[in-house]
């Protein structure tokens, strides 16, 4: 049993001072428009991940452009207490403590893992490939720590190598130059490429059984890594097929001045019924296969971890049909995780179908005017 | 805080050491104003004396306090043996095993594209004409184990391959006296990958 039993927000975005109480289960949020609901659920994310799942930049969390803000919450895994507290101070380090003890950012995403779909999602689906290698990289990197410090490593490499190629060495001097980083990127780049094959074909599996429930086995959705570099089975040989490559690649990268192969330009391509979602799907498809893969990691995690993420739902009742409604609140009813539902509308009569019992809370400009629990009956 | 002219001069100053912030600059200037004018004589005096008489020495890099380091002029060290490393501060960690008696070479660095950090900056050539005149048995490449020393050794392998002579570099694995449970992944893998026959 894992989840959040109290948050407070101190300077964080609208909310100048707060604490909530929540349900272990269930939490349904409501207000009107610009009340505060989606900050709720950023801070539980960034709580869990460090990040905000909105902004990238920090400075933009706090209370209309502060200095500061303090989130603290106190999460419950198997019976017993987590502190985990984040301050944020501009033009300092962000601190963060668990239990008291100091760590530094992105060292805890593994260990109290929220999972959040949003209307934004929808750029999983039609936006460019880095929305989908970001959403690889976070899902893969709470998956497996190794892989977050391979991904650094990797980055680092590749601004070395970009500038050794920025370099205009004379060609004599370049090959030895550029030897080294072309062994890392390739030790590296093979790892990461791995680490997601194995990781999307596990969620392929998860998010396909999501999908065809929402869509009562109408559609089938399958992933497929898209890569830069052909992939196979040994390791040793994928990693002479990238050098092949990398050596072909020289003269086209030397003119662009960058590295051209590589997980950084590697994609997920997410087709129903074997066509790509990108260009063919519909607004609704695709935010079904937007919401499976976010609800394919949930299960990943449960399997993997022995253990339910917190799931955030931000206002997703009012996008879907009746019956996605219907399987959606069944999958979450099942999942057993702690679950938080933001709405603009009161959600009694759909969320009393399920019979237990939930938190109600009213938001009202950055403030909770309205607390009760009530039962399923 | 307004502190007297001289105090924030001082703050200032101690500001510029590593590692060191405001706060623990003024406790250290504190400690100072509360010694006796001979003591801060004598630790000024030791600053200076320490950067007047050490160099580096015109052979491996180390620190000396002649034209040739102690370790190059010690007819007791094993001259088939050269260990590699990146700074002056590695040879004296090195030095403290009491395992090591070969020769060494200091790189002052490690490559790095993006600060600038070519083959030329770190003196290779240099480096390559001198094993070719020792005659070694053995060079240990003990740079850092993170991306630049990885590249560093890479390089250098490449560099010393054409020589007559073996290439190896430092193992990387778990700290003794440690538990196996406390490592990281990545140290516990490459501890894995450098396993041995027992």
């Amino acid at each position: 049993m894992f989840y959040l039993e109290r948050l407070t927000l101190e300077g964080f975005r609208n909310y100048r001072y707060q604490q909530v109480h929540f349900h272990p289960a269930l939490n349904v949020i409501t207000g009107n428009n610009a009340q505060g609901k989606t900050n709720l659920l950023e801070s539980i994310f960034f709580l869990s991940v460090n990040r905000s799942f909105r902004t990238r930049k920090d400075h933009e969390l706090a209370y209309f452009d502060g200095h500061c803000f303090n989130l603290k919450g106190n999460f419950i895994k198997e019976g017993f207490n987590h502190a985990v507290q984040v301050e944020y101070r501009s033009n300092k380090r962000l601190m963060m403590k668990v239990n008291n003890d100091h760590f530094n950012r992105y060292a805890q995403i593994q260990n109290y893992p929220v999972i959040v779909f949003s209307p934004d999602d929808l750029q999983m689906i039609s936006a460019g490939p880095s929305v989908r290698r970001r959403f690889l990289n976070l899902e893969a990197s709470r998956l497996d720590s190794l892989y977050l410090k391979e991904l650094k490593d990797y980055q680092r490499v590749l601004n070395q190598r970009n500038q050794v190629l920025k370099n205009y060495l004379p060609r004599a001097r370049l090959e030895d130059t550029l030897s080294p980083w072309d062994q890392s990127l390739v030790e590296l780049g093979v790892s990461l490429i791995r680490a997601r094959v194995a990781m999307i074909k596990a969620l392929e599996i998860e998010a396909g059984h999501f999908f065809s429930e929402m869509t009562e086995e109408k559609e089938k959705l399958s992933l497929e890594y898209a890569s830069t570099v052909p992939y196979c089975g040994d390791r040793e040989e994928m990693k002479e097929l990238f050098y092949r490559d990398l050596l072909n690649k020289r003269d086209q990268e030397l003119r662009r001045c960058s590295t051209l192969l590589g997980p950084h330009l590697d994609d997920l391509v997410v087709s129903i019924n074997g066509y790509n979602t990108r260009p063919y799907a519909s607004q609704g498809q695709k935010r079904t296969a937007a919401l499976a893969l976010k609800m394919g990691e949930v299960s990943l995690f449960h399997h993997k971890n022995d253990l339910c993420p917190i799931i955030l739902l931000d206002d997703v009742f009012s996008e879907f049909d009746l019956s996605r409604k219907q399987q959606l609140l069944d999958f979450l009813n099942k999942s057993g995780g702690q679950c938080f539902i933001t709405s603009a509308v009161d959600l009694q009569g759909m969320v009393e179908k399920l019979n237990r019992t939930y938190k109600h809370i009213v938001i009202n400009q950055g403030c909770i005017r309205d607390e009760t629990v009530r039962t399923g009956d | 805080m307004v502190y007297p002219g001289a105090l924030k001069k001082l703050v200032e100053v101690l500001c510029l050491f590593p590692g060191i912030g405001p706060k623990t600059a003024q406790r250290l200037a504190f400690f100072l104003l509360g010694r006796s004018r001979e003591e801060v004589v004598a630790i000024a005096r030791a600053m200076v004396e320490a950067k007047d008489r050490l160099t580096f020495c015109e052979h491996c890099g180390s620190l000396a306090e002649a034209e040739q380091c102690d370790y190059c002029s010690d007819p007791k060290r094993d001259r088939s043996l050269l260990c590699i490393v990146q700074e002056p501060r590695d040879v004296l960690v090195l030095e403290q095993t009491g395992k090591y008696r070969g020769l060494y070479h200091v790189l002052h660095g490690a490559l790095s594209p993006l600060d600038g950090i070519g083959p030329e900056e770190l003196k290779l050539d240099r480096l390559v004409q001198r094993i070719e005149k020792l005659g070694l048995e053995e060079v240990i490449i003990a740079t850092n184990p993170n991306v630049e020393g990885d590249a560093t050794a890479g390089y250098l392998a490449r560099l010393f391959n054409p020589l007559p002579v073996r290439v190896t570099r430092i193992a990387f694995g778990l700290p003794v006296g440690g538990d196996i449970e406390y490592a990281d992944e990545l140290t516990l893998s490459r501890a894995l990958e450098g396993r041995r026959e027992m």
